[in-house]
């Protein structure tokens, strides 16, 4: 740890789960959860708040964790992609989905964009394809177009209708 | 595919197999790897765009807590070689690319020295306590600048400041140009952008008490960097495993070795500790590979009834101030030479193409290469025709483009395509995209003073080139084939490694496929794997469009060596002749007879547990290793044509892109899904290049776009819904007739949104729109010039 | 990239925030939602040595009609301010420019604070606190001080906040019947930072502009008044040359620092196709 800052204890909830670690003040939240937290499933694409690539919920919203620092998060409640399913047998409506429709290609984007679409489908179940493409738009992908990313977050809102019976 | 077998999978719309990793943030890339001890690096840059280096000192940095050493090009030099990528023809003037700059910088951001410290933050520290001073040098930064006579020159052991000048003269232009009714004269800019994947470049290196160096690296060429590493660190190529990991996109960028590499290799020599650097956004902008930045100038000569007759001009590629290792810097210049003609009917033709050094990042290869460029010239020049004689652009196409009975068809420039559906791609794309309809809309719309337009644009794309090709380039090392191995467990499993890597194709689901389809199992018994140079065979990685034809036909061949040995195995145990047999539902049986057989499990359970089963002669394990080069080794020509329907807000200089329709051709598709995926990011790429991206350099060549604040990328509210069919015209010449295809959708954006722009000023008049991007500023340049020419078009 | 080294300080009163920034002066920065002033520090553009969160003061987040004045705290988000019905009935220039602000990441954790304290000459929340003649309420050592819209911005990311002063609320004047307001800007591509702002309201009574207010963003180093082209509509019809001649004295627009000519001239087509929004909004509602 470097002698010229000063170093915080950080503890949050992250996918559930109470963490603790320290870092220095300048630490960015997304080296946290990646280094000091181990949860590698978020990831850096710019560090100045336009890829998404490090898109994580706090509090159930979408934020770039770039754009934050670790000490901010002392008290906070996060959510990474890790949080969203332990294995191919129990993926979220939304993982199902974008593997259903080939809506990941090189998956660097995967983990920012899969949460900005989870969050957008509990604020509203059945989005128009406008609805998509705004919600995502700060979400940047080189590989898939965007064309079956948003086939995938439209037909999720219908997988989640029907697990839950609607 | 072998005899008798009906595919199940290949054709098939199967979900890749290697999603669940992705989708649940349990993927690998470079950064996800930790290793105990590692310290993490960072580099010092240039910040002048042509300078002699006059002193570096790193002993202030040094003095940081937590910064373990540093390594300057005098350092480096002694460990290692500059990377050097030369060409063999004539003209050739090569570079000597160093891991860290000696007695010269270059470009903006070019490596000068490396710190190693315990954390990237410490790192970037102790980077700016790094005194570099410079004696500022004259910057050279432009094509015309590079040219003019008495320009500085940026290598001193050149006589001017060309990598490489070529010329092709073929038919007799100038008796064709005697006659033409007209000629077009144009020129084309197409600006510096490039891949931007978004994954940065980063690596792992490790050298270990056996003096093995392990790098890990987010590589598109794992083999190629292995042995470029070798050469220039005069290590034996056994003692250097590299290892590409997951990849988040490469496109070309990353199908290089970097200076960077080869530093991150020597601070771990010297230090003993594995080191680690992953780039910034900055730092991928500024020095990593630049793409696509062509000058042309053509003449296109027609006659009365639209029939093209000759094509004259001269290609100039801003390729910056290195040599790139292993494509050299003359790979855009080649390619453009042979392709500017298109899948028109062109058969005199006279070209020189240059390959100019300036002080800017080095270019490489990214997503069709010059093909953007080239397809952008000669189709604005086909539609300008089309303008002068008053006649419908489709229909000047049609008579043009080579047709179905011309293949295969041997181009002007050697080119053979071998098969094409350039025609009726054409006729389908009017037929989807519902042409008429939509130029009712248009003509609607400018009832109500709004400017909508349709822009077509077509091209025909080489793929899978080898041997035979690339030894028409002069290229060092020729990427002539791609290798598999295909080895079936004692359970009856497959494990199929192969040489290219996968960085968003989904080679772990496409090879499964032909091997699965060849050995008759289910997709899931059947597991790939790539990127580790210790456990793949030797090849040349993903690029170019080849891994389906290369890889997948290394894997069809190797698979068809296995199927061989269960036959002969089973014949044995059958007491049938091998003629009898055949693979069905993962067992060996008598033709007609299905209840007579054994499965392949009980077979592979034998060859390995039970040897004295064996017939004479047949050893143990079955195992296979093929390697694959599609004769005649010049490439399987796929095609498309695409549609752009945009509206163009003629106050603001504002593009909004309405509708986007794709008909392509890859002959025999592996798996549609991936394909029309491949179609779909490749078309968002060349959306981007043709309405947004741009690396600008000013005149002291200090680059203006080094963030995402400048250099744009579109988003989802950017990019339209995109519409894709296929028509499929197999390759005569490859195993099951697959054509590549990962590249085409980003070449014909930029000329099809051109186009579109064009027709949609045409109530103003005519424009002749030569530059892209179509930023805003250009933009009103060329609603400008329309209205400067008043003369309304329907 | 990574911010070089600083300390931070996690306020839990406005008092604990002015304190710090008294002790530590230019070297302190306030941390609001962190969207503007986190790249700086990664790119090491801004280099403060004291960070002060102000993200845990109490107090602070809130949105509120008091009479005929709007109140929003300081650190109210922007997603809030572009989804909350109060803002949208009692200050809709507010509403509309806040949904145009980035990306809903962007939004869900900017703050109008910050934004205003930024001052960036292109952004939106600057350009609406021009156009609404909105109250800035700063907190200081000796208590609080309101500081006018039109003097709050004074230069190029430049304010006239003490380096011992917290933003802690802002005031706008709500909308009455027979107005209506407009917010136009223009992006390289969608939720980009904006290349011109137009913030427009007008007043019709018996069919003559009783008050119109033109403000915009992007064409000098503050967000400017278009007085020139107010004064051509007030008192008189609204109808297209009217709003034409406005538009087009919008390329006059005030003198104060630098102007860039394209982006007066989109200033200029924002206004009008504002102004025709605005026309059109009150010929519907009469």
């Amino acid at each position: 740890m470097s002698a010229v800052s000063d170093v915080h204890e950080v503890r949050l909830r992250v996918n559930g789960v109470e963490r603790v670690a320290h870092a220095p003040a300048r630490r960015l939240l997304s080296d946290f959860i990646r280094y000091d937290l181990g949860l590698t499933g978020t990831h850096v694409g710019c560090e100045h708040g336009v890829c998404g690539a490090c898109t994580i919920l706090l509090g159930g919203e979408p934020v770039r964790s770039c754009l934050m620092f670790a000490v901010q998060a002392d008290g906070a409640e996060i959510e990474t992609i890790e949080g969203l399913a332990s294995g191919p047998d129990d993926l979220h409506p939304v993982q199902q989905a974008f593997w259903e429709h080939h809506g990941l290609q090189c998956g660097f984007c995967t983990p920012g964009m899969v949460l900005t679409a989870k969050a957008l489908l509990e604020h509203n179940p059945d989005p128009t394809e406008a609805d998509v493409r705004k919600a995502i738009a700060g979400n940047i992908c080189r590989c898939t177009g965007y064309v079956f990313i948003v086939d995938a977050i439209r037909a999720a809102a219908g997988i989640g209708r029907e697990r839950d019976g609607a | 595919m072998p005899e008798g077998v009906a595919p199940r999978l290949l054709g098939a719309r199967v979900k890749r197999r290697e999603d669940p990793r992705f989708l649940t943030g349990r993927a690998r890339f470079v950064d996800d790897i930790v290793k105990p001890q590692m310290l993490h690096a960072a580099f010092v840059r240039s910040s002048l765009a042509h300078a002699e280096i006059a002193a570096v000192d790193a002993a202030r940095a040094l003095t940081l807590p937590g910064v373990r050493a540093a390594l300057t090009g005098a350092d480096a030099a002694r460990s290692a070689k500059p990377i050097t990528c030369d060409s063999t023809f004539d003209s050739w003037q090569g570079t000597e690319y160093p891991a860290l700059a000696t007695e010269r910088v270059l470009f903006v951001g070019q490596p000068i020295a490396c710190v190693v410290a315990e954390d990237r933050y410490l790192a970037e520290d102790a980077v700016e306590l790094v005194e570099v001073r410079y004696r500022e040098l004259t910057p050279v930064t432009s094509i015309k600048d590079a040219t003019a006579p008495g320009a500085p020159r940026l290598h001193s052991h050149w006589k001017d400041n060309y990598f490489i000048k070529r010329h092709l003269r073929a038919g007799d232009p100038d008796a064709a140009f005697a006659r033409a009714a007209g000629v077009v004269e144009l020129t084309t800019v197409s600006n510096r952008h490039s891949g931007i994947p978004l994954e940065n470049r980063g690596c792992v290196a490790e050298f270990d008490a056996d003096q093995t160096l392990t790098l890990w690296t987010s590589s598109q060429i794992p083999h190629l960097v292995r042995t470029g590493l070798a050469d220039v660190l005069a290590l034996p190529e056994s003692n250097i495993r590299v290892v590409a990991p997951d990849v988040g996109g490469g496109f070309g960028i990353k199908a290089h070795l970097f200076p960077e590499e080869i530093a991150v290799c020597l601070l771990a020599m010297k230090t003993g500790q594995p080191v680690k650097w992953i780039e910034d956004r900055s730092e991928h902008l500024l020095a990593s590979i630049h793409a696509r930045e062509h000058h042309h100038q053509v003449k296109l000569a027609y006659a009365e009834d639209g029939e093209l007759l000759a094509l004259s001009g001269r290609i100039d590629v801003d390729c910056g101030a290195y040599s790139v290792y292993p494509f050299t810097a003359t790979m855009d210049t080649g390619m453009a030479l042979g392709i500017l003609p298109g899948p028109y009917r062109i058969r005199n033709y006279e070209c020189e193409a240059y390959s100019v050094a300036t002080n800017k990042c080095p270019l490489g290869p990214y997503r069709g290469v010059s093909r953007p460029a080239a397809a952008f010239t000669i189709e604005r020049a086909v539609d300008e025709v089309a303008h002068a004689l008053g006649m419908d652009p489709v229909e000047v196409r049609r008579r043009n483009l080579v047709a179905p009975e011309e293949f295969p068809y041997e181009s002007i420039t050697g080119l053979v395509y071998d098969s094409g559906s350039f025609v009726e791609s054409l006729d389908k794309l009017l037929a989807d995209s519902r042409y008429e309809e939509l130029r009712r809309q248009q003509q609607a719309a400018r009832a109500e003073g709004r400017f909508l337009g349709l822009g077509i644009a077509m091209y025909t794309e080489q793929t899978a080139h080898t041997t035979t090709e690339f030894a028409k380039r002069g290229v060092p090392i020729i990427f002539g084939y791609d290798s598999a191995i295909v080895r079936m467990d004692p359970s009856g499993r497959v494990n199929v490694r192969v040489s290219t890597h996968s960085h968003g194709q989904g080679h772990e689901t496409t090879m499964a496929q032909i091997v699965a389809d060849s050995l008759t199992l289910p997709l899931d018994h059947v597991r790939v794997t790539f990127g580790d140079t210790d456990s793949t065979p030797y090849g040349h990685g993903t690029f170019a469009s080849r891994s389906a034809v290369l890889a997948g036909g290394a894997c069809a061949r190797a698979a068809e060596t296995i199927r061989g040995l269960l036959i002969r195995f089973a014949a044995e145990r059958l007491e049938a002749a091998e003629a009898d047999l055949e693979l069905a539902q993962g067992s060996v049986r008598v033709k007609g007879s299905p209840a007579i057989g054994v499965t392949i499990s009980e077979l592979a359970r034998l060859a390995h547990h039970r040897p004295e089963t064996l017939p004479d002669g047949m050893e143990p394990l079955l195992e296979a290793v093929s390697t694959y080069d599609a004769d005649p080794g010049t490439g399987t020509f796929a095609n498309a044509a695409q549609l752009a329907f945009i509206e163009v807000d003629i106050e603001t200089g504002g593009i909004k892109l309405l509708g986007y329709w794709v008909v392509e051709d890859c002959g025999q598709m592996i798996n549609p899904l991936i394909v029309d995926g491949q179609v779909h990011g490749g078309v968002a790429q060349g959306i981007g290049g043709a309405l947004m991206e741009e690396l600008v350099y000013d005149e002291d060549g200090q680059l203006r776009t080094t963030t995402f604040m400048d250099y744009l990328l579109p988003g989802a509210t950017d990019i339209p819904r995109i519409e894709v069919s296929h028509l499929s015209t197999p390759s005569p010449f490859t195993i099951a007739g697959i054509k590549g295809m990962g590249e085409g959708g980003a070449i014909a954006p930029g000329p099809a949104i051109a186009s579109a722009l064009v027709d949609a000023l045409g109530p103003l008049g005519h424009a002749v729109v030569d530059e892209l991007p179509l930023t805003r500023e250009r933009v009103r340049r060329f609603i400008e010039a329309a209205r400067a020419d008043g003369k309304a078009h329907a | 990239m990574k911010p070089p080294a600083f300390r931070y300080l996690r306020a839990t009163s406005v008092d604990e925030c002015l304190a710090a920034m008294s002790e530590h002066g230019d070297d302190a920065k306030i941390l609001a939602g962190g969207q503007s002033l986190v790249p700086l520090m990664n790119l090491r553009l801004a280099r403060p040595s004291w960070v002060v969160d102000v993200n845990h003061v109490p107090g602070l987040d809130y949105i509120e009609v008091e009479g005929d004045v709007l109140r929003v705290g300081a650190m109210t988000r922007h997603r809030d301010l572009a989804a909350s019905d109060v803002v949208a009935r009692a200050c809709p220039l507010l509403a509309q420019a806040a949904a145009m602000i980035g990306y809903p990441a962007i939004r869900n954790r900017g703050t109008i604070g910050g934004s205003l304290a930024h001052a960036d000459p292109a952004a939106e929340l600057p350009c609406v606190a021009c156009a609404t003649d909105a109250e800035i309420v700063v907190a200081g050592r000796d208590g609080e001080r309101i500081i006018f819209a039109d003097e709050f911005f004074t230069g190029y990311f430049e304010t006239a906040l003490a380096p011992a002063e917290l933003l802690v609320e802002v005031r706008f004047p709500t909308t009455r019947a027979g107005e209506s307001w407009q917010f136009r800007e223009f992006t390289r591509k969608s939720g980009d930072f904006a290349v011109a702002a137009a913030g427009v309201g007008l007043a019709l009574a018996d069919g003559l502009v009783t008050r119109a207010r033109i403000a915009l963003g992007g064409v000098a180093d503050r967000p400017v008044r278009a007085t020139a082209a107010e004064e051509r509509l007030a008192g008189g019809p609204l109808e297209g040359p009217d709003i034409a001649a406005a538009a087009a004295l919008v390329a006059d627009v005030a003198d104060s620092g630098s102007q860039d000519a394209d982006a007066v001239e989109l200033a200029s087509v924002l206004t009008r196709r504002a102004l025709e929004a605005a026309a059109a909004e009150l010929r519907g509602a009469s």
